[in-house]
């Protein structure tokens, strides 16, 4: 107990150490955490801060929990979590779903097919998000699209995709869940890549079709990559903005507002910033509790071994 | 002694222009501005880079940094720089905006009364004044002034064997006869491809309000919700009717496509609907080369309905100086934008960019005398009525148009939406 000072010291300088050995480990890190406090980190902790207030441009007003209450109180922010769930709902199983599938096709191919298929899944992540949202709206258009055109061939009425309540925000849900999830893909590949052969090899002498190697030994061993895909999409999802900015603002009327669009028009349009922050920081909870949850219920302990 | 009094006149001289020489502001002025008309190398800024460079030849040690920005970014990119309090000096907005009343009452605008002499104001339309006015402070320099006006492909009218309105004056059921009768199938496959009327409905603009006006409604009447009147009932309706009752206009109409909307008007291979409202500066667009160049086009008045006369939405531009905290400086900023305020620059702008000229003496000089079109157009001013004045009009019209665009998709009638707005609206009136 007399020494725990003493030892605690020690473990600092034993820490400092080291740190001082894996310098060069640290300062490759340094440029993006730099960027990452100044563009990340400040805002969120300056967002909070600014959810107990009342921003103005000239003094702020402190007002405690009233944005919060006003969260809770505005029938806008309810339409929106009520669209925004609707659209985590199908995109983020989608997105997993869909990735796993396409991995699952393409991993057994030659390496050249692997490469051309990862490649061109993967072209639409490096695609800017507003010209991919541009082609859908031409996609979606009522009088001169190609889905209202395709529709046609088989005898279907015109849909007004992108300006009825009924469709609006199925065409948002259409457009993600048809955008080849490259990132999910490209992990999905690396895991299998990673499975040892032998698990399988045991599995074949044993009788095991390549249904059932798939379902019980792949499946379960790319439990990790799939959790991480699980929160990761469902980050993106509760975060959608720029396909709804772009095609359909919001509209028709809120059939389209998402939680992050309203953020985005209470603050950059109504200047409510203070209470945008709350609502922020509302998200924020809600996101780390459905992380904190799918990683409870998916989380399991994988280890390869040799 | 003459000798003493020269030396001394000299030195009393040098003292004055060294002092006013430290009173006069340097240092940088920052100027945003979006694209105007282009020069023979296509630069849209040109004009405002001449500008800038007369100004800083006649005040030596004033620089001004041009920030050169797309119109349609230009709100969005003040409304950032506001939160972050790193807003330009002069920005070309209005105050209904990415400037909104709210800006007003926190002081990020610099009111400009004590800059304007009553000379000068009285040279100023008093619509454009009023536009740049918030509880009785003048917060802008006009420089231009626009209206809505009603645009006809003459072609289309020509192809369904319609007159169209003489010297473009219209009633309400005139309108809608000519609409009805625009709208066929032209291909004869029995599916109808041309319509006689469309708009657009989107927080922000306001093509399709001098309709809801016809018939003597306002959206704020006494600081209550208007438009759920019966004046407006009934001409929201008559709107809604031409859509969904005579089938005079698209499936899009009233949606938020506002490119969708103008190609349908106006660009070449997409043009199927033969009448659309539009902001005057689409007239240079359209009688100007480009595939949004309509052979023949009529500028045209909204439809009068129940009220008897037409109205029109009017709108003013101009330039806004933003807070300085330097006095100083705030002299030389104002300085410089009444510099470009003047009545030969809104005489260039009414011929080469397409706006009315604010000012009484630039309109004078007869700027459309060879665009008849806008000549046309200009005679609407008159006609035009100013958007309500409310700190949070940027909400309430959000709440309105909303409801709007669903009314025009046939979801909810014209009372239930106009209710619920009212309901809405009610609570952002207090």
């Amino acid at each position: 107990m007399v020494n725990a000072p003493f030892s605690q010291d020690q473990e600092v300088v034993t820490m400092f150490k080291r740190m001082w050995k894996s310098r060069s480990g640290y300062l490759f890190i340094l440029p993006k955490y730099i960027l990452f406090t100044i563009f990340v980190l400040i805002p969120i902790i300056w967002s909070f801060f600014v959810s107990f207030q009342e921003y103005r441009i000239f003094g702020t007003e402190w007002v405690g929990l009233r944005n919060f209450q006003d969260a809770f109180q505005d029938d806008l922010f309810w339409v929106a979590v009520g669209n925004t769930l609707r659209y985590a709902a199908v995109v983020m199983p989608s997105t997993v779903i869909i990735a796993l599938i396409l991995a699952t096709l393409i991993h057994p191919l030659r390496r050249g097919a692997q490469t051309f298929f990862r490649a061109s899944f993967y072209l639409p992540t490096v695609a800017s998000s507003v010209v991919i949202a541009m082609v859908w709206r031409w996609i979606f258009q009522t009088r001169y699209g190609i889905a209202n055109y395709f529709l046609g061939l088989v005898g279907i009425e015109p849909i007004n995709w992108l300006h009825s309540s009924a469709w609006a925000l199925k065409s948002v849900i259409i457009m993600a869940v048809l955008t080849p999830p490259g990132v999910g893909i490209i992990l999905y590949l690396a895991a299998m890549g990673s499975i040892p052969e032998d698990l399988y090899e045991a599995a074949r002498i044993d009788g095991a079709n390549r249904f059932v190697q798939w379902w019980r030994i792949t499946l379960p061993l790319l439990k990790p990559t799939t959790l991480y895909l699980m929160i990761v999409s469902t980050i993106g999802s509760f975060q959608v903005f720029d396909q709804v900015m772009l095609m359909t603002q919001g509209g028709p009327g809120y059939a389209t507002t998402t939680i992050v669009h309203r953020i985005y028009n209470v603050a950059f349009r109504d200047f409510q910033f203070g209470y945008a922050g709350a609502m922020s920081m509302l998200l924020f909870v809600a996101i780390i509790t459905l992380a904190f949850v799918q990683s409870k219920l998916v989380s399991s302990d994988v280890e390869f071994k040799g | 002694m003459s000798k003493k009094l020269n030396f001394l006149m000299v030195l009393v001289l040098v003292l004055l222009v060294s002092t006013s020489a430290f009173a006069s502001w340097k240092g940088t002025i920052t100027l945003w501005d979006a694209p105007r008309w282009g020069n023979e190398d296509d630069d849209k800024f040109h004009w405002i880079k001449d500008k800038i460079a007369e100004f800083e030849a006649s005040h030596p040690g004033v620089k001004i940094e041009l920030v050169e920005t797309p119109w349609a970014e230009l709100g969005e990119k003040l409304s950032v720089a506001i939160a972050g309090r790193a807003w330009p000096d002069i920005v070309p907005v209005d105050i209904s905006g990415a400037i909104n009343r709210n800006h007003l009452e926190q002081g990020v605008v610099e009111p400009l009364d004590a800059f304007m002499t009553s000379e000068e104001l009285e040279d100023f339309f008093p619509g454009a004044l009023q536009a740049y006015t918030y509880h009785d402070k003048l917060y802008g320099i006009p420089m231009s002034m626009t209206v809505h006006v009603m645009l006809l492909n003459l072609d289309h009218f020509e192809e369904a064997g319609v007159e169209p309105p003489v010297d473009g004056r219209w009633t309400w059921d005139e309108f809608l006869e000519k609409a009805k009768a625009l709208t066929f199938d032209s291909d004869g496959d029995g599916v109808i491809d041309k319509y006689g009327f469309s708009t657009y409905i989107l927080q922000g603009y306001y093509e399709a309000w001098p309709f809801f006006y016809m018939d003597g409604a306002e959206p704020i009447v006494d600081g209550k919700f208007g438009f759920n009147s019966p004046e407006a009932i009934s001409a929201i309706q008559k709107l809604v009717d031409l859509k969904l009752v005579h089938g005079a206009a698209p499936v899009e109409m009233g949606s938020s496509d506002v490119g969708g909307t103008f190609r349908a008007l106006a660009r070449e291979g997409e043009r199927h609907v033969a009448i659309q409202p539009w902001n005057t500066w689409a007239i240079a667009t359209v009688t100007g080369e480009g595939v949004n160049h309509l052979p023949n086009v009529m500028v045209a008045e909204y439809p009068s309905g129940d009220a008897g006369q037409p109205v029109t939405v009017g709108g003013a531009g101009g330039w806004v100086v933003m807070h300085q905290r330097d006095r100083q400086k705030l002299d030389v900023v104002v300085e410089f934008a009444k510099f470009l305020s003047t009545t030969e620059e809104q005489y260039t702008f009414a011929t080469e960019y397409g706006t009315f000229p604010a000012r009484k003496s630039a309109e004078a000089l007869d700027p459309f005398a060879d665009k008849p079109h806008m000549a046309r157009a200009a005679q609407m001013v008159g006609q035009a009525v100013p958007l309500p004045e409310h700190p949070n009009w940027a909400q309430i019209d959000d709440r309105i148009q909303a409801e709007l665009q669903l009314i025009f998709a046939g979801e909810k009638t014209v009372e239930q939406g106009m209710n619920d707005a009212a309901q809405q609206v009610q609570r952002l009136l207090r």
